[in-house]
């Protein structure tokens, strides 16, 4: 037992704390850094001159601002949902990919932050949104699916990192021990809060660790519906529908699962953690996405099947959304988040990192053109002739939108480079129990 | 002069070492006992005699609390202190205001449990005893500690430590208190 414990605790815990850590690392770290870049340039320009900048008007007062926010969150939604059922179920597949589940969610939900807030167009006042005693005396308005927002953002990210960083703690106090340079020992040390491993802590932080997760269940429920509301309450035809709801909350899952897929499998190649993440680990992971596709499949035809039984006004709105000029978008979502998912029924593709690499992102793109062709296509039937537009976005904010994915990359990689992104006490726990049984 | 003890710990190479060892310091009368490991033993922490249901309540209660305070705030303020008529809408809304006060419950259920644990485990505390035990840095990856606290009415520095020799250990060391 002892030797065995010793070799998955170094495996992991080396990775970390050993001092180069080779040039694929520094050439991704270099590309996603230039991306930050790009996203602190876009912000200040948006800060400075306005939105202005961005390619929405009326009537497309949504653009890339929501596209990507509803996108990262739909990530960060799946990512959770999945690293919640599987601490819950004590699945054997939550050792190898629920911490960095967990990473990607939270760096998910950064990212869709940065969106709403800057769309408020004086992102210095966002919390106007926050019930304070103001001297202008007036309230939010709470009947706001603003305000809802501005609630299921903070806590979502609030629990998020709380969730993640007290599954940490443990693992800190490894690399707390295992540490030789003393200041390396001292940072990991501070963080590990003076874990001492002690049976009665250990008690505490699974029952808190457990009941947190418990609790991510609802929230992200709520959280995804509350996205799906912004559109769900206005008056716009193809909008006004209750399936939103299901519909972003299915999705999401569908994407969230295909990024976590997309992450393992790299993880598994770039740190050569292929005895931790198994084959069988990975053929899961490529089930479970080939599941929820199909689930969003069945939410396409429900749509196709809804606007059907809907007004007159809703069914061409709809139907626009599929044959008008947006109709790129729709087609394409269906092609990337449906049908290239269909590759894992074959076991070969399941096994395979390119496979898990396309198909993960491949579901993501989907996605994206899903929310694109949602929020842009819904709004193109009008009848209004002064507003008959198209919209296309700017440089500022395609910028914006590549400079979240380098911030979402950059996070992912120093996760990857000094924390570890596999449970070592749950790796020791699962070990000790196979041996024992 | 003897140098004041947080207790005496021995180092164990296996988790079931560890159980033994528990369970014969019980059989011998010891109370004061706490044992370290590198991952969760639920049996030990039933055998310790440690129960965590406080941790749920503390969730139901700041849920309770939370969502308490977030409906208050918004019927008071959007009802009572600044009536706001939205398109005829009554002013006490109750179905919109239901999404946030969700939220917030989990929001207070979520920061409470785990702030709650810091606070029973009374962590952050980067300094104890145990850490300056020579070689306790492996509890936190493959060694199993079991140590007798002072303050333990049978405790008496030779025969525990005697005692502890007798259940086969790797070691056994005395663990020196901090002032």
């Amino acid at each position: 037992m002892s030797s065995e414990a010793q070799a998955v605790t170094s495996t992991v815990a080396e990775v970390p704390l050993t001092r180069r850590f080779g040039w694929i690392w520094w050439i991704a770290f270099l590309v996603s850094g230039a991306l930050v870049l790009l996203l602190g340039y876009t912000l200040v320009s948006v800060t400075i001159l306005g939105v202005g900048v961005w390619g929405v008007n009326i009537p497309f007062v949504w653009g890339f601002d929501l596209i990507n926010y509803a996108w990262w969150i739909g990530i960060a939604n799946g990512a959770s949902l999945f690293a919640a059922i599987l601490v819950l179920r004590r699945h054997d597949l939550r050792t190898a990919v629920n911490r960095f589940a967990e990473g990607v969610a939270l760096f998910a939900v950064i990212c869709a932050g940065i969106f709403p807030i800057f769309h408020l167009g004086r992102p210095w006042l966002f919390y106007w949104t926050f019930p304070y005693p103001a001297t202008f005396e007036v309230w939010p308005q709470f009947r706001s699916t603003l305000t809802w927002d501005f609630w299921a953002i903070s806590t979502h990210a609030i629990v998020t990192s709380l969730l993640w960083y007290v599954g940490l703690i443990p693992d800190l106090a490894t690399l707390r021990d295992r540490a030789r340079r003393r200041a390396v020992k001292r940072i990991y040390g501070v963080f590990a809060l003076g874990w001492r491993g002690s049976v009665r802590d250990w008690a505490y932080h699974q029952r808190a660790y457990r009941l947190v997760a418990i609790l991510v269940l609802p929230l992200i429920l709520i959280m995804q519906s509350t996205v799906a509301f912004e559109f769900a309450v206005t008056l716009v035809p193809d909008w006004h529908e209750t399936r939103q709801p299901l519909h972003f909350v299915a999705t999401g899952l569908a994407q969230g699962l295909s990024i976590v897929l997309l992450v393992a499998v790299l993880l598994r190649w770039g740190l050569r953690l292929g005895r931790y993440i198994d084959e069988g680990d990975i053929d899961l992971l490529g089930k479970l996405v080939l599941a929820s596709a199909l689930v969003s499949g069945y939410l396409y035809l429900d749509e196709i099947v809804s606007a059907l039984l809907a007004d007159r006004i809703a069914q061409e709105a709809t139907f626009t959304r599929m044959t008008g000029d947006y109709a790129g978008l729709y087609w394409t979502a269906i092609v990337y988040s449906i049908l290239i998912p269909q590759l894992l029924w074959l076991k070969a593709a399941r096994r395979s990192t390119i496979a898990g690499v396309f198909v993960g992102i491949s579901v993501g793109v989907g996605i994206w053109f899903d929310r694109f062709s949602i929020i842009v296509g819904g709004l193109q039937t009008d009848h209004l002739p002064s507003i008959w537009r198209t919209y296309s976005p700017t440089l500022a904010e395609t910028g914006l939108f590549l400079g979240t994915v380098g911030l979402f990359a950059a996070l992912l990689l120093l996760f990857a480079r000094f924390l570890p992104v596999i449970s070592m006490f749950e790796t020791r726990h699962d070990e000790h129990r196979e041996k024992s049984s | 002069m003897t140098q004041r003890l947080h207790g005496i710990m021995a180092e164990f190479g296996t988790p079931e070492a560890l159980v033994d060892a528990v369970k014969a310091a019980k059989r011998a009368g010891f109370t004061r006992l706490d044992a370290y490991s590198p991952f969760p033993l639920s049996d030990l922490a039933e055998e310790l005699g440690i129960r965590t249901t406080i941790v749920p309540w503390i969730a139901f209660v700041a849920a309770l609390i939370g969502s308490g305070i977030q409906y208050g705030t918004q019927y008071w303020m959007n009802a009572v202190d600044y009536p706001l008529n939205v398109g005829g809408r009554p002013l006490d809304s109750w179905p919109a205001f239901i999404p946030s006060t969700l939220i917030v419950a989990i929001l207070w259920a979520g920061a409470a449990t785990l702030i709650g644990l810091l606070l029973v485990l009374r962590l952050p505390r980067l300094h104890h005893p145990v850490f300056a035990v020579h070689g306790f840095e492996r509890a936190s990856q493959d060694r199993f500690f079991f140590c007798i606290l002072s303050d333990d009415p049978l405790f008496e520095s030779g025969a525990t430590r005697s005692f502890l020799e007798a259940l086969s250990p790797q070691i056994v060391r005395e663990v020196p208190a901090c002032d």
